[in-house]
């Protein structure tokens, strides 16, 4: 269902941008995304599973590379047009955009870095790989590190009680890697390199971490089982071991010496992703009821007639204009600064998922019974929504960081260029 | 001490500098097609740099121009920045160096300005610059 955009001047290259994205939401993700989430974990990244194809599908029309700079291939969007693109795919499926999406990173990040042997060996190739064999992931949660990794302003984040996972250390020219990734590492078993995050100095808590752009095909490196979980099932996550695995020095992008401001750069870039995708799965949710109100008959009329049932419809389409106005800001200010205001990522992740998981939760209520079963898609779309508050940070640890940020730098005066 | 002793040097050497990379290297016509101009907003010495691909201009004509990237630094990062010594992501991280504008644009920008980066020895050398930064 197409739905009136508030911004009225859209070019036609947005326009004709954002009717391409919904068509292939539409007709090729939601499809794939349900199959998927009927499937085993380990059977979605079995050799014959319909991911293959659908990713094969995702490198050819260059989703994959949305975030890239054109410069080495990347599809080159302006901020509105992220948001735009981001909004379909998660109108497609949550899980499935977080995948797409989580395919760039090491690449995206080494572009940061600017450094020529990365932008040779992985940023081009990346750009320019059409069959889907070169898959990014981002390894940075572990077994003993959910959201304390990314809450850099407590004061524990460089206490030596950090105690990293998985530890780095230089030997010579190469780095060697001992530990280990959790098994929420998104797209963790099927990638084939790794935007790392590793303690260097423990000494220094998290504050000694460094990140790396690594491959994955190094000896001493193995997966876990893909990861079954209660919502996003069509999301490969999984973990990834390191056993004396020995990287080139210049492997490095972060050292410990900036790697706090720096993984809050990272933060509010992953954020806003979460917080522009969640638009997508708020609108699905209202669409679902919507249209379901208008066939389904109680009481003698439709439950469209109902005047409870408006008030509720209502709210939920209340939610996703909000969504949009709230994920489209964040995106146009920290998309467009450097370095980000990350509290702006941190309020449109934390409020944009809470809004769509309520609207997932109201859609089901307003679906009954049916709503609870698999012949409708909005029992698939409350399981996606749950995720999303744990997901890049616990929506409480993130508010928790943002009101620190706010403890420090509140009111922000103006930019000043 | 600053490295750029006052304004004129800066003048001087950065609109010989952006002439050049505009006329022979690929800077020029890649900033067209991408229609990219930049601001730099210059601290110690002030200045105000606008580049696009018609060339550069200083002071109050800067200032009036509405540029797609905006860079802010000090003038001992601008040369640094040139020699190839400056950590990109980490002077954004540490706010040596702040960008307004589409940070896809400014990812892209950081490669084309490697020409003007493989000639700036040759203005430290003509102008008595340090280079051991």
């Amino acid at each position: 269902m197409s739905y009136f955009d508030l911004k009225t001047d859209l070019s036609a290259e947005d326009i004709a941008l954002k009717d391409q994205v919904h068509k292939f939401a539409r007709d090729v993700m939601r499809p794939v995304a349900k199959q998927f989430d009927g499937m085993k974990a380990d059977e979605v990244v079995a050799p014959d599973s319909p991911l293959w194809p659908f990713l094969k599908k995702v490198y050819e029309l260059g989703y994959h590379k949305a975030l890239m700079p054109e410069y080495y291939g990347g599809l080159g969007l302006n901020p509105l047009q992220i948001s735009l693109v981001f909004e379909e795919l998660g109108w497609g499926s949550f899980g499935m955009s977080v995948g797409m999406t989580v395919l760039c990173f090491p690449f995206y990040c080494a572009c940061l870095a600017n450094q020529e042997h990365l932008i040779e060996s992985y940023v081009k190739p990346f750009c320019e790989c059409t069959d889907a064999s070169i898959r990014g992931c981002w390894a940075i949660t572990e077994p003993d590190h959910g959201s304390d990794y990314v809450a850099t302003a407590e004061d524990y984040f460089r206490s030596p009680k950090m105690r990293g996972n998985t530890q780095i250390r230089l030997d010579g020219n190469e780095w060697v890697i001992d530990g280990q990734k959790s098994q929420w590492v998104s797209g963790g078993t099927i990638a084939t390199h790794a935007l790392l995050h590793a303690q260097i100095d423990p000494s220094l808590g998290f504050g000694g971490n460094g990140v790396f752009v690594i491959p994955l095909d190094s000896p001493g490196v193995t997966k876990g089982p893909a990861l079954r979980k209660i919502g996003q099932r069509d999301l490969n996550q999984g973990e990834i071991f390191f056993d004396g695995v020995r990287v080139p020095k210049d492997s490095i992008i972060v050292e410990p010496d900036y790697y706090v401001p720096m993984m809050d750069i990272i933060l509010a870039a992953a954020n806003l992703c979460m917080a522009n995708w969640a638009i997508g799965l708020a609108r699905a949710s209202f669409e679902e009821a919507f249209n379901y109100c208008k066939e389904r008959v109680q009481g003698g009329r439709p439950l469209i007639e109902h005047h409870s049932i408006k008030q509720r419809l209502f709210t939920m389409f209340s939610r996703v204009e909000t969504c949009r106005v709230v994920g489209r800001a964040a995106a146009n200010l920290n998309f467009n600064i450097s370095p980000p205001f990350v509290e702006y990522s941190l309020w449109a992740k934390t409020q944009n998922t809470q809004m769509a998981y309520e609207n997932a939760h109201d859609a089901i209520q307003i679906l009954g019974g049916y709503g609870l079963t698999e012949e409708y898609l909005t029992e698939k779309l409350f399981r996606d929504a749950r995720a999303t508050l744990i997901e890049d940070g616990n929506n409480e640890m993130l508010a928790a960081h943002g009101g620190h940020i706010l403890a420090e730098t509140y009111p922000r005066p103006p930019i000043d260029f | 001490m600053a490295i750029f002793k006052d304004v004129p040097m800066v003048k001087e050497i950065f609109g010989d500098l952006w002439g050049k990379m505009i006329k022979d290297t690929e800077f020029g016509p890649k900033i067209k097609e991408g229609n990219i101009s930049v601001l730099f907003i210059i601290n110690d010495p002030n200045i105000v740099m606008y580049v696009d691909a018609n060339g550069p201009i200083f002071d109050a004509e800067a200032e009036a121009k509405t540029a797609l990237v905006t860079l802010k630094m000090d003038g001992d990062t601008v040369h640094k920045f040139w020699l190839r010594k400056v950590n990109v992501p980490k002077a954004l991280a540490l706010r040596q160096i702040r960008a307004k504008g589409p940070v896809g644009t400014i990812l892209q920008l950081l490669p084309l300005l490697k020409p003007g980066q493989e000639i700036y020895p040759e203005y430290c050398k003509k102008y008595n610059l340090p280079m051991d930064v």
